[in-house]
């Protein structure tokens, strides 16, 4: 059974391993215990202290806040109920015309703007730029992941959801 | 490690050992020819200055490749091929990747390209494919080109143009506007033709060739140069040579270094083609089991087939190579046991020599085919190397069991068999598949057996197969390195061509070809004699064979056919030309695959030049009893096989003599290596010592 240091999967989240260990380890068979390792390494890096249930973007993770499950900032900012879409509580800059997209895709990168506009969604705790989405103007906001969090704990992991202790 | 062979006349040799030394790599070379001599009692001294010929194979060319320590290299290439060098070939995304890799997309990587592109320069200039020049060489590129690059502090220049293996001039305008600018600037810089690495079509590994010797080459000259002044301090009078991947010999002064990066599987092909012609079989299927990998290639009629686009640390190099098909599956290949489904797979990863697997003690941790040897009894616990490993066998059996036979549900003896039967299978495929892709009969071909673990599992992976006979070798785990120094200085020359020979050709187009075929070989002729001349041997020494490849008009894949004539004289050649080739394709794919009808197309034309070297002579000994000397006998040791313990009688390899025969169950020991023999098998040894496998009588296909 493959298994790997903490330091190993620490690099492995900052992009920072070599291409041929990277490569090993994906050719190896799964190690069972990566997605424990993963979230620990992820929790010693926040600076609070509510349990990370589930990571589910580059900052953002699903928590256990005393009785609820909220998404919440590395910088500590809470969006509310992973239930609902956080990127309502985001500020968001809207790319919708020629010359603001221009900046990310010049020339003849940039699409049309009667077709496609970026979203960006930006964290009003930190500022960080938390994701982007391409969509035509006027499609709702999309909502990018609801998981089943109890089917995935109980029915994969085989276990139950950490609580706050 | 280094390894050393030392080989006398008669063919008996001494294996000497030593850790490779790096940084200067004639240190551990020294080491390990000591070693050797050592068990000659002769000083490392009184050997070399006995010696005649040494050969040496170093793997520092492919070390500054894999590790991109090469030098500083500027390109200028056609103007529109600037990346190429980036996009390479697909394939070199993938290429070694185990299957299920390969289709896994997100594990493919490029590798990463020898020259940036801000080193790359494209020049106009176009030659056509027929030779016409489309577009002159647009020499103020060439100058700026070169301006920039001696700015940029290059250390080697190579130049490519797409069709200069057509017509060179191009290239040799372009090298000397270049040249020129280097004058005038006072740089030294060596610059590198592609069409003088070789003119052959395809430009991506014609590139790829030409750069890695501007890239790598001197470094590894540099360490090949060491090695011959540390011998020749020791007293050695001549000069050292070096393999060439097609398997000949080349001093270490070669101009195009890069030839001698693949000669791993060389020697084993050599040895088996050596060996061949001494027992009258011209065809011959090899396998060679080592840690890794298993190695297999078929020698038809007397000829070595030639690959001449290999792959190499990833990248498709226009160099001719022999050809191997490799699968990795060796003694040292680890099993896996997918945790979730259950599945068995092996490999393709290796526990190489360090850690080695379970049964070394040397830090193994996964279970790997040599374990399994060891759990059952086939591998002699306190002689593996000549007792130089103690196997810890118990460490062996607990890791197999923990890692493969309990999560299967399977007792720990019938697991290692099966493992070590997957191995077996995995090798009889792969030997199943080329002898069917050639459709040619395995009662024509005698099988060889070698490498370090050919020995060990070559009564399943040759069982049921069909082959005239079965051989195998006492010296089974050198016989790569044996066959090495049966190779002779040879070169290849060859260039590409466009020329066909439709069956109703007029004949002045006849005429045509035949001057063509003469012109092209009168070229390749001067350059083989003149650098042979500088190697030192004499004009009259030379060899040459002339060599065409060749396929029906509209086929996709060349035949090499070697030819006895110098030069076309009479248009009746040509007819000679194409009867060879007739017969050889039938050899190889089968006379009804014949084609004659869509008329003869000719790709490439070469020569070889050889001249000859002293060589080993295996000695021809009386046969003797059937029953093996007493000394022989070293007792019995329970072996596991067919699912059942047999009290297998163990013997020396060393004391086996001509015309012994030994019946299974046996196992027969040598340092080196160990034949395993099941109940109902026999083998018998020959009057050159080689040893012939016979499988019982009623030995079906067990599958």
């Amino acid at each position: 059974m493959a298994s790997y240091d903490k330091t190993e999967i620490a690099d492995l989240i900052d992009g920072s391993m070599p291409w041929p260990s990277t490569r090993a380890i994906m050719s190896a068979h799964k190690d069972d215990d990566r997605f424990d390792k993963y979230l620990s390494i992820l929790q010693e890096r926040v600076p609070w202290h509510h349990p990370i249930l589930l990571p589910i973007g580059e900052h953002l993770y699903i928590v256990q806040s005393g009785e609820n499950r909220i998404v919440k900032c590395d910088c500590g900012h809470e969006f509310g109920s992973y239930q609902d879409n956080w990127k309502n509580q985001a500020l968001i800059r809207v790319r919708g015309d020629r010359e603001s997209i221009a900046e990310i895709y010049p020339g003849r990168y940039t699409c049309d703007p009667e077709w496609m506009e970026l979203r960006e969604f930006i964290c009003p705790g930190c500022v960080t730029l938390l994701e982007v989405e391409a969509a035509p103007p006027g499609f709702p906001i999309v909502f990018d992941f609801l998981p089943d969090l109890e089917g995935f704990y109980e029915d994969w992991l085989g276990k139950s959801l950490p609580q706050e202790a | 490690m280094t390894d050393t062979l030392l080989v006398d006349e008669d063919g008996r040799f001494a294996v000497g050992k030593a850790s490779t030394t790096p940084q200067n790599e004639s240190v551990g070379f020294l080491e390990s020819a000591e070693d050797a001599a050592g068990y000659w009692d002769l000083t490392s001294q009184e050997a070399f200055e006995q010696l005649s010929v040494v050969l040496y194979s170093g793997t520092g060319m492919l070390n500054t490749l894999l590790s991109r320590t090469g030098r500083r290299v500027g390109l200028i290439v056609t103007r529109g091929m600037e990346d190429a060098i980036l996009m390479g070939r697909g394939l070199q995304a993938w290429t070694d990747y185990s299957y299920p890799d390969r289709l896994h997309a997100v594990t493919h990587q490029a590798p990463e390209p020898l020259v940036p592109r801000h080193r790359i320069y494209g020049v106009t200039e176009r030659i056509d494919q027929f030779g016409n020049v489309v577009a002159p060489v647009y020499e103020h590129e060439a100058e700026k080109a070169a301006e920039e690059l001696v700015a940029q502090g290059v250390e080697a220049i190579c130049v490519c143009c797409m069709f200069s293996y057509v017509d060179d001039t191009h290239e040799r305008q372009i090298t000397e506007i270049v040249q020129n600018v280097l004058n005038k600037r006072d740089v030294e810089v060596p610059i590198y033709r592609s069409s003088s690495v070789r003119p052959v079509i395809r430009e991506q590994s014609r590139l790829n060739s030409v750069v890695i010797e501007a890239y790598a080459a001197d470094v590894s000259r540099e360490q090949l140069v060491g090695v011959e002044e540390a011998t020749q301090s020791q007293g050695f009078r001549y000069g050292v040579q070096t393999v060439l991947s097609y398997g000949g010999l080349a001093g270490i002064r070669y101009p195009r270094l890069h030839e001698t990066m693949i000669s791993g599987p060389v020697g084993g092909i050599l040895g088996a083609k050596y060996v061949g012609d001494i027992i009258g079989s011209d065809s011959v299927i090899v396998s060679d089991m080592g840690g890794t990998s298993f190695d297999i290639s078929a020698i038809t009629r007397g000829n070595i087939p030639i690959e001449n686009e290999p792959t190499l640390a990833r990248f498709k190099l226009n160099l001719p190579t022999i050809s191997m098909e490799s699968i990795g599956a060796g003694a040292g290949t680890i099993i896996k046991v997918d945790p979730l489904t259950k599945k068995v797979s092996l490999g393709p990863e290796s526990a190489g020599s360090t850690p080695g697997p379970v049964a070394f003690d040397m830090g193994g941790t996964e279970p790997t085919v040599c374990d399994c040897d060891v759990i059952m009894g086939r591998l002699n616990p306190d002689y593996f190397l000549g007792g130089k490993v103690k196997l810890n066998v118990e460490a062996a059996k607990s890791v197999f069991k923990e890692k493969v036979a309990d999560p299967l549900g399977v007792d720990v003896y019938e697991a290692a068999e099966g493992m070590a039967n997957m191995l077996e299978m995995d090798a009889k495929e792969s030997m199943r598949q080329m002898i069917s892709a050639r459709a040619v009969d395995p009662a024509d071909y005698a099988l060889m057996a070698y490498g370090g673990s050919g020995p060990l599992h070559m009564a399943e992976y040759s069982r049921g197969m069909g082959f005239k006979n079965i051989l195998t070798f006492p010296f089974a785990a050198a016989f790569s390195a044996f066959g090495c120094t049966t190779a002779d200085y040879l070169r290849r020359y060859s260039r590409s061509v466009q020329l066909t020979l439709p069956p109703n050709a007029d004949a002045e187009h006849r005429n045509s070809v035949a001057e063509e075929i003469n012109r092209i070989w009168e070229g390749l002729q001067e350059a083989a004699t003149s650098e042979m001349g500088d190697e030192g041997h004499a004009p009259a020494d030379v060899q040459l064979e002339m060599f065409a490849q060749m396929r029906y008009t509209g086929q996709l894949e060349d035949v090499e056919v070697p030819l006895a004539m110098q030069r076309i004289t009479a248009d009746s050649d040509l007819d000679l030309v194409i009867k060879e080739f007739d017969e050889l394709y039938a050899a190889i794919n089968g006379a009804v695959a014949q084609y004659r009808e869509a008329g003869h197309s000719i790709t490439e034309l070469g020569i070889v030049a050889k001249v000859e070297k002293i060589k080993p002579k295996l000695v021809r000994e009386t046969l003797q009893g059937e029953t093996p000397l007493a000394e022989a006998f070293k007792g019995t040791r329970s072996m596991y096989y067919n699912r059942e313990w047999h009290e297998a009688q163990l013997w020396e390899m060393d004391y086996l003599k001509p015309g012994n025969v030994v019946a299974g169950p046996a196992v027969v020991e040598h340092p080196a290596t160990t034949l395993v023999i099941p109940a109902g098998d026999r083998v018998w040894v020959d009057e050159w010592t080689i040893v012939h496998y016979e499988h019982a009588e009623d030995s079906s296909e067990s599958e």
